[in-house]
């Protein structure tokens, strides 16, 4: 009887886990399957196209400066990756390893900067971008990140304060300055998580919708966000969902990869944090 | 303060020692040296926070000070502000278009969060013990939240579109599907839907807690002849409630802000301003700030942006209150 009973809840847990993967999955099966559907099709609603259509993907930088978002987005996200990690490394550095009058209380300041909703700070951050003609430009995106944001500050003080203190100690007796402490000790033994906040930074930039949407508005000038999200408008007038699919797949696809290559730093990111940045 | 070495030894019956003692015991050049590395010590703490420093003031203070001064007042870009006192507010709670954004938003709170919170319970707790497989399943539930939330719009819209593969599908079981993006009573379960697929952070916050459940409560309580209900009930959600206060809060939270999804979703049924078409049904409230933004009412907008963090303030203020009510603590005094 128990021995039955148990039989029965390993297949009942398997069986919810596979349905819902199953579940989980479909979406990006029928993302991959429609766009490579030939455009004909596409507009129909058949659910197995009788042919696969891999001009789909060249149509779709036909149709839209695509290589151009793509430079675009990778160009933003560099520069976001390199401001956050000039300006926090250090930041992150003064906030564990560096004793000073008001630290706590800064740092207390710096955190509840997080609780501030977005919509109250992009209104006024506008007009001062505006007020420098940096609108139409990636600027506004990228300029801010080389001004530390709270979350990568913590995130990396989180790493810096594993770090044992009598090794720095040890170089300071050395006659070692704070800035070579930095850059030669601090740097080289956090290396792992740097990557993490590069990573989500990365991450970030990459899916970011917001920004991109307000401040850019010539077609050439786009992220691939905003591209997508303007060729789904334009192509849900046309019935071209296999374009939209195609562009989601090459907009998606980096990302999965980052994701493969650096699962434990996703996943020990998350938990630790709560957000994913 | 920058770190200074404690000061020598003074016997009390030195002349002058009720002065600053290092006057008299150090010679003076030393006593220089060590000003001058006390500067130097707080010009490399200031050199290294400068980023922030400079950061918070232009980008985070600065713009705080002018959005929440805009809004008590009519200002568009390129003119100056032009004081109303507490108009924008008294017209946000007689605006139509802003209740109906409230509604959404709190829609997508009550029915959006419980069945994303109880899915993922449900995948977490099916993962918690160590078996093999669990790798591949985790990836898999996982994966689905690290799609941009514009692709993943996107990629819903076409799934559920009139003829797409989800009709498809309950035609094969010779049923309707319902149309998601004309029926206003639809897309907001769409909506949803796209957030319940994007599960994958909340599994792992919600699997890191239920992994430090220990074992010998379950054991205790399976000796006591408590069933697999029960010991959810009475071990499984007790134990884990800190971790659901947790992603309660930031999901109340970040559903106020969100808006990509219900953007791509309504900016595909119908192209133009923000309405949050069908018939405003996914007008949220973060839509709704940002046309009054883009239409030039930057007053409203900024009216909007504080009253936005006034209902995070007071949501998280009373959650903080009320803990005690639905998180277990193993040990009332100390929580």
């Amino acid at each position: 009887m128990s021995r039955s009973r148990r039989l029965l809840g390993v297949v009942g847990r398997h069986s919810v886990l596979i349905g819902l993967a199953v579940i989980f999955a479909l979406p990006f099966f029928f993302m991959l399957l429609q766009s490579v559907t030939p455009i004909a099709e596409a507009k129909t609603s058949v659910l197995w196209p009788s042919s696969f259509d891999l001009g789909n993907y060249a149509e779709v930088f036909d149709r839209v400066p695509l290589a151009r978002y793509i430079r675009n987005t990778l160009l933003v996200c560099a520069l976001v990756v390199t401001g956050t990690i000039v300006s926090c490394v250090p930041v992150a550095y003064a906030f564990s390893h560096l004793r000073w009058r008001g630290r706590g209380v800064v740092f207390v300041l710096v955190l509840s900067t997080m609780m501030l909703p977005f919509q109250v700070l992009f209104v006024s951050q506008y007009e001062i971008f505006s007020n420098l003609g940096w609108l139409n430009t990636i600027l506004p995106l990228v300029v801010p990140s080389f001004f530390a944001d709270a979350f990568s500050i913590f995130l990396l003080r989180q790493f810096f304060l594993t770090l044992p203190a009598e090794t720095l100690d040890a170089a300071r007796a050395d006659g070692a300055s704070e800035f070579q402490v930095l850059t030669r000790i601090v740097v080289p033994m956090a290396k792992p998580g740097i990557m993490a906040v590069a990573i989500f930074q990365f991450l970030f930039a990459w899916s970011d919708f917001f920004g991109p949407n307000i401040y850019l508005s010539d077609e050439e000038n786009l992220t691939l966000a905003v591209g997508l999200v303007r060729l789904n408008t334009a192509a849900a007038r046309l019935g071209e969902s296999n374009l939209t699919m195609a562009a989601s797949v090459i907009f998606v696809m980096p990302l999965i990869v980052v994701f493969f290559f650096a699962q434990k730093v996703f996943i020990e990111g998350v938990t630790l944090t709560g957000t994913k940045g | 303060m920058v770190q200074a070495a404690p000061p020598a030894p003074v016997p009390s019956s030195a002349p002058g020692a009720d002065r600053v003692r290092t006057d008299r015991t150090e010679p003076p050049e030393r006593l220089r040296e060590k000003r001058r590395a006390d500067r130097r010590r707080r010009l490399t703490v200031l050199a290294f926070l400068s980023p922030w420093i400079i950061g918070f003031l232009v980008f985070t203070l600065y713009p705080i000070v002018n959005s929440l001064y805009w809004s008590f007042t009519v200002k568009r870009y390129g003119t100056p502000a032009r004081w109303v006192g507490l108009a924008n507010y008294e017209l946000l709670f007689t605006n139509d278009d802003l209740l109906t954004s409230l509604g959404n938003t709190a829609y997508l709170a009550i029915f959006g969060m419980p069945v994303r919170i109880g899915i993922a319970l449900l995948a977490a707790s099916l993962l918690v013990r160590p078996r093999r497989g669990n790798g591949v399943y985790r990836v898999m539930f996982y994966v689905p939240s690290i799609v941009p939330a514009v692709a993943s719009g996107a990629l819903f819209f076409f799934l559920l579109k009139e003829g797409g593969p989800l009709s498809g599908l309950f035609n094969l079981f010779g049923a309707e599907a319902p149309l998601w993006f004309q029926d206003p009573r639809w897309a907001k379960p769409a909506l949803i839907m796209v957030g319940t697929w994007a599960l994958g952070d909340l599994m792992l916050i919600l699997l890191a807690g239920l992994v430090d459940i220990p074992t010998s409560l379950y054991e205790a309580a399976e000796l006591d002849g408590a069933g697999r209900w029960a010991r959810f009930r009475h071990v499984t959600l007790p134990m884990i409630s800190p971790v659901i206060f947790f992603v309660v809060l930031t999901g109340l939270i970040g559903v106020l802000q969100s808006f990509d999804q219900a953007y791509v979703f309504s900016q595909g049924a119908r192209e133009g301003r923000l309405t949050g078409e069908p018939g405003g049904s996914l007008l949220t409230y973060a839509m709704l700030q940002l046309r009054l933004f883009q239409d030039g009412r930057i007053g409203f907008a900024s009216a909007m942006a504080w009253v936005m963090f006034l209902i995070t303030f007071v949501i998280t203020m009373i959650m903080l209150a009320t803990r005690r009510r639905w998180v277990h603590t193993a040990n009332e005094e100390w929580a």
